[in-house]
């Protein structure tokens, strides 16, 4: 009975951990987001771009963070370029930590 | 009417002094800005403005589109419905002058979360509006403007200047535009969120042939409905207007939407 036990319980966790995606996030400080009528702008810069999910604006901090999956490349360059076509200043890029996503889509730190 | 607008003033601040933590905000109602970004530079601006003068009303609907070719440059025109009403005559409606605009950014300051921006605005108005009728619907010349538009916008208030000349063909008496805005935003900002916020303005126009001034006291309300609509309206009325009697305005109401569309 023990053994079924630990037999399920291990088995659970490689199903878990197999249905788990790491993804990088990435936070930009970004000059000049003063209103939240013209941050739509950046958002739909940036949704436009495989890869790239859970994007967030805070304006008064003024950064511009989203989640990037695993196994994709978006440059800084690439960023900062989007930043600007968006009509704002890129500052630093940053990675605060890397998130990881269950199947539900639900972000885990 | 000196006590009028003070009272307006006082109510103003009243408001302000009410409320203690201020955030982001949209642009402004009566005035131009240089943001070009966002229900600025992606949708349809439509309003209705009721204009009540000493011998007629008319009823101005412009629908305004423009549109970013790039971050720095939007181009857009501008067509208005035209209704006027006077006392003693049959009202008339139609199309009225239709107009194109350019604006580019020639100044970007910008810091977290705040902005300071100065746009270059040429505008060309045609006479398109019939002028065989009694009263015209349009003004039977072409305009070309020629303006600068500035603003300060932060996280906490915003302030709009704008300042351009409008030469009239067909003899007729070129003018100064020049307006002056500060916005107020009322509640705490995420994106994206709903937002009301508060305007208080001038608008002048004098015009140097004939002498004549218009400023007006512009105050208004704005409520942001998320990322691609926006409610917006307000009342204006003379504090200098040296006009001929017949011409003189007592009030304006407007009341408009702005819709992003791509």
């Amino acid at each position: 009975m023990k053994r079924n036990f630990l037999g399920i319980l291990l088995l659970t966790f490689l199903f878990v951990g197999t249905s788990l995606a790491q993804s990088k996030q990435v936070k930009v400080k970004v000059d000049g987001l003063s209103c939240p009528f013209c941050a739509y702008g950046l958002e739909k810069k940036f949704k436009d771009v495989d890869g790239i999910e859970d994007i967030k604006i805070d304006i008064k901090e003024g950064t511009l963070s989203f989640l990037l999956e695993e196994g994709k490349i978006f440059p800084e360059e690439q960023i900062r370029k989007k930043v600007k076509q968006a009509g704002f200043t890129p500052k630093e890029i940053t990675y605060p930590e890397t998130s990881v996503k269950n199947e539900k889509g639900k972000i885990h730190p | 009417m000196k006590r009028t607008f003070f009272y307006w003033v006082l109510l103003i601040f009243c408001i302000f002094s009410l409320v203690e933590k201020s955030f982001a905000q949209g642009p402004p109602i009566f005035s131009d800005s240089p943001i070009l970004l966002g229900l600025e530079g992606r949708g349809i601006r439509t309003f209705g403005r009721y204009i009540v003068k000493e011998n007629a009303s008319i009823y101005v609907h412009p629908f305004a589109v423009p549109y970013n070719i790039i971050a720095k440059l939007a181009i857009g025109g501008i067509a208005p419905f035209v209704q006027k009403n006077p006392d003693n005559l049959k009202s008339q409606s139609g199309l009225g002058d239709i107009s194109v605009f350019a604006k580019y950014v020639i100044v970007q300051e910008d810091r977290t979360a705040k902005t300071f921006r100065i746009v270059v605005k040429v505008q060309e108005t045609f006479p398109t509006g019939k002028t065989n009728s009694e009263p015209p619907i349009g003004q039977d010349a072409y305009q070309s403007y020629l303006g600068i538009v500035s603003g300060y916008i932060t996280t906490e208030y915003s302030l709009y200047s704008e300042l351009g000349y409008n030469a009239v063909s067909n003899n007729l008496s070129d003018n100064l535009v020049y307006s002056f805005t500060f916005g107020y935003p009322l509640l705490p900002v995420t994106y994206p969120s709903k937002q009301v916020n508060l305007y208080m303005g001038f608008n002048g126009n004098s015009s140097f042939e004939t002498n004549q001034t218009t400023i007006l006291t512009s105050p208004g309300i704005q409520y942001i409905a998320g990322r691609r609509f926006l409610l917006e309206g307000g009342i204006q009325f003379p504090v200098v207007q040296n006009l001929p009697e017949e011409s003189k305005t007592k009030v304006i109401y407007t009341l408009g939407v702005r819709v992003l569309i791509f």
